[in-house]
């Protein structure tokens, strides 16, 4: 064996210049999809966070059959203590409850139809990056104040600023009419323009009071910017909401099953182009490894005839195919590696890519991920189509037939 | 109220004037229908019970028309929402909320938003004769029950109507009582069905006392509309369809 690994090691290096080109092509296309496949996946980490964060959060708990109907009678009963007694188990504090109606408001000159949500203030604010956005006036003060936010979309469209009211009217919990009257406080500028346009909050006992409500509200919220451990968060929730089985906990992509299926039809097309690629590095490396075997036919004639197997002719080439694939892709991987700890340390802007940014609600700024799967699987793919490439040109070699080898040039 | 149900209740209070329809054309029946209610004035009180799986609710209201474009309906119980109410001329909408004594204008993105929780929509309460023009109409049944003749037409919008129906159809009677009236989608599903029962002679007039708006597939779920006092040819006060009347009940 060790005489093998020494003959394919000094075969490999008896053409330098065309290993090391061979090597290149490989290492490029390795670094290649090292740094696209790094880059796609930090794309839909920053789509998936950017969406979640703003708004639904990562998990939530509804009652059964809220979310394909969210009617005001599909609630939960004392919400808010159930919010405090989860904070205080789990020791989290990004868990807020919310309560979620339709309101016709209007301005002293308009109306419009929208959602809108009694929040708990204090906690929405670890919950959404709503609160974080107000660009005029400021966030609601407390669980009962007076007062109502707004998007700056529905601002305009209302012709309202801060300090002005807004007047409100809906359905209650009972049927009944639901209307009041609030000063604006604050307008927010959430960068989504649908949730601009749909959506105002008012203080959660507020609502209860104007809706009818009694205690109840509709669902809490849950947020936390590891979207990885979402499993093991699940599971924690679900335990401590056990005793009542009209609750479940239910995950972003759930909540809002666009965003995972803009990334899985985005991630399948993402493949098809890898693909071309890998096929295209195989295809230039598979003439390499085929015009080295044939070019040897003489060489190969000569082993053959001193008693060397067929097969272990062809396991040498296929040595030889190994390692050069190995070395190339070490050298291409941790290529592609470096790029990406760069552009995950500084970031990297496209021109334009910044209303795409704002549509999903991501930052305009890219960072790759950098995990084991995102760095390896590129490469591995690349080597299993490069060893089964070589295969071809090796399985040749067994039906040389010594004479005619030494022949042929 | 309800507009199609108002179409329908005016309609549907129907009355058959006593022209005997001949020769209809499905257009002609449905505009007769409706011509019914033009240049006709009214007062009724009703009851409106909104029925769901787990809870129901009934309101009581008063009701003033006046042909197809003026209606105004006052909520008389619960106490709760007392002296609320809905004006409509033409296809404007106002709501007035006692409680916050204001009125406001249901903009018309709201059309097909629940009409005071009941399953009848803003759209179905305000719209009145739009289906005459707007759609193609096709009589596709007629049958004779009790010594009445029925009709039942197929309306189908025109390609770009401002409509959110993909079909209805209509059953009428040749004396102008609706019966039945089904809304589909685009996609022909039955969505709801409005019926009507109960037909009283009242003042001349065959109306339906009772109509119930019903969700396809939702047996539990259903809203009922039942007169229980109707005059026509009444004088109402020219301040009768008024925003000051709408705030200031009595």
């Amino acid at each position: 064996m060790n005489t093998t690994l020494n003959f394919a090691w000094r075969n490999i290096w008896r053409h330098p210049r065309r290993t090391i080109l061979t090597m290149l092509a490989i290492a490029f296309g390795a670094a290649l999809l090292v740094f696209s496949i790094g880059l796609q996946l930090g794309q839909y980490d920053l789509m998936i966070k950017g969406s979640i964060s703003i708004y639904q959060g990562l998990l939530q708990v509804q009652k059964k059959g809220y979310l394909d109907e969210p009617k005001i009678r599909n609630d939960i009963k004392d919400i808010q203590n159930l919010a405090r007694t989860i904070r205080d188990k789990t020791g989290i504090k990004s868990i807020t409850a919310r309560a979620n109606g339709f309101a016709l408001v209007s301005s002293e000159q308009r109306s419009y139809g929208t959602l809108i949500t009694g929040v708990e203030p204090e906690y929405e604010k670890l919950v959404s990056s709503i609160p974080g956005t107000i660009k005029e006036g400021r966030y609601l003060l407390s669980d009962d104040s007076h007062e109502v936010i707004i998007g700056k979309s529905l601002a305009n469209n209302l012709r309202i600023k801060t300090g002005d009211e807004l007047t409100l009217m809906g359905s209650g919990r009972d049927g009944s009419i639901a209307a009041t009257i609030l000063p604006v406080s604050g307008i927010y500028d959430s960068g989504s323009k649908e949730l601009d346009r749909n959506l105002i909050q008012i203080p959660i006992k507020t609502f209860q009071e104007v809706f009818s409500m009694g205690n109840a509200g509709h669902a809490l919220i849950f947020y936390h910017d590891e979207i990885k451990k979402e499993h093991f968060f699940r599971q924690q929730l679900q335990q401590l909401i056990a005793d009542n089985n009209q609750l479940l906990t239910l995950s972003w992509d759930q909540l809002q099953p666009g965003i995972k299926q803009a990334i899985e039809l985005d991630y399948s097309s993402g493949w098809f182009m890898y693909l071309v690629l890998v096929a295209i590095i195989t295809l230039s490396i598979l003439n390499t490894f085929l015009m080295s075997v044939l070019e040897r036919s003489r060489e190969f004639g000569i082993m053959l005839a001193l008693g060397y197997k067929p097969f272990n002719i062809a396991k040498l080439v296929m040595l030889e195919a190994l390692i050069l694939t190995f070395f190339a892709l070490t050298l291409g991987t941790l290529a592609g590696l470096a790029i990406n700890v760069y552009f995950a340390v500084y970031g990297l802007t496209f021109e334009g890519m910044e209303e795409i940014a704002q549509m999903y609600n991501m930052s305009a700024t890219l960072h790759p991920q950098i995990t084991f799967e995102s760095i390896l699987i590129g490469p591995l793919v690349i080597f299993i189509f490069t060893i089964l490439s070589a295969l071809y040109p090796a399985m040749k070699i067994r039906h040389l037939q010594p004479v005619e080898a030494m022949r042929k040039i | 109220m309800p507009q199609r149900a108002m179409l329908i209740l005016l309609i549907l209070l129907s009355l058959s004037l006593s022209a005997p329809v001949q020769a209809e054309s499905a257009k002609q029946l449905i505009r007769q229908a409706i011509d019914n209610y033009r240049g006709i004035t009214s007062y009724s009180e009703a009851t409106m019970t909104i029925h769901r799986p787990d809870w129901e609710r009934v309101m009581s209201m008063q009701a003033w028309t006046e042909g197809l474009d003026k209606s105004l309906v006052r909520i008389t119980a619960p106490k709760k929402d007392k002296n609320g109410g809905t004006l409509l001329i033409a296809d404007k909408m106002w709501s007035y909320a006692p409680k916050i004594n204001r009125v406001i204008k249901i903009p018309a993105s709201m059309s097909n938003q629940s009409w005071m929780g009941s399953d009848f929509s803003n759209n179905d309460i305000a719209r009145a004769d739009d289906i005459i023009d707007n759609y193609t109409h096709r009589i596709i049944d007629s049958r004779l029950q009790d010594r009445v003749k029925i009709f039942t037409i197929e309306s189908v919008p025109h390609e770009n109507a401002p409509v959110v129906w993909g079909k209805e159809i209509v059953t009428v009677t040749e004396d102008h009582v609706f019966l039945r009236h089904e809304f589909y989608d685009q996609d022909n599903i039955l969505i709801k069905t409005l019926t009507a029962d109960e037909i009283k002679l009242i003042d001349g007039k065959r109306i339906s006392l009772r109509q119930r708006m019903q969700k396809n597939g939702r047996d539990n779920e259903w809203t009922e509309f039942y007169t229980t006092l109707i005059k026509f040819n009444i004088k109402h006060d020219k301040n009768t369809f008024t925003l000051a009347n709408l705030r200031n009940p009595g």
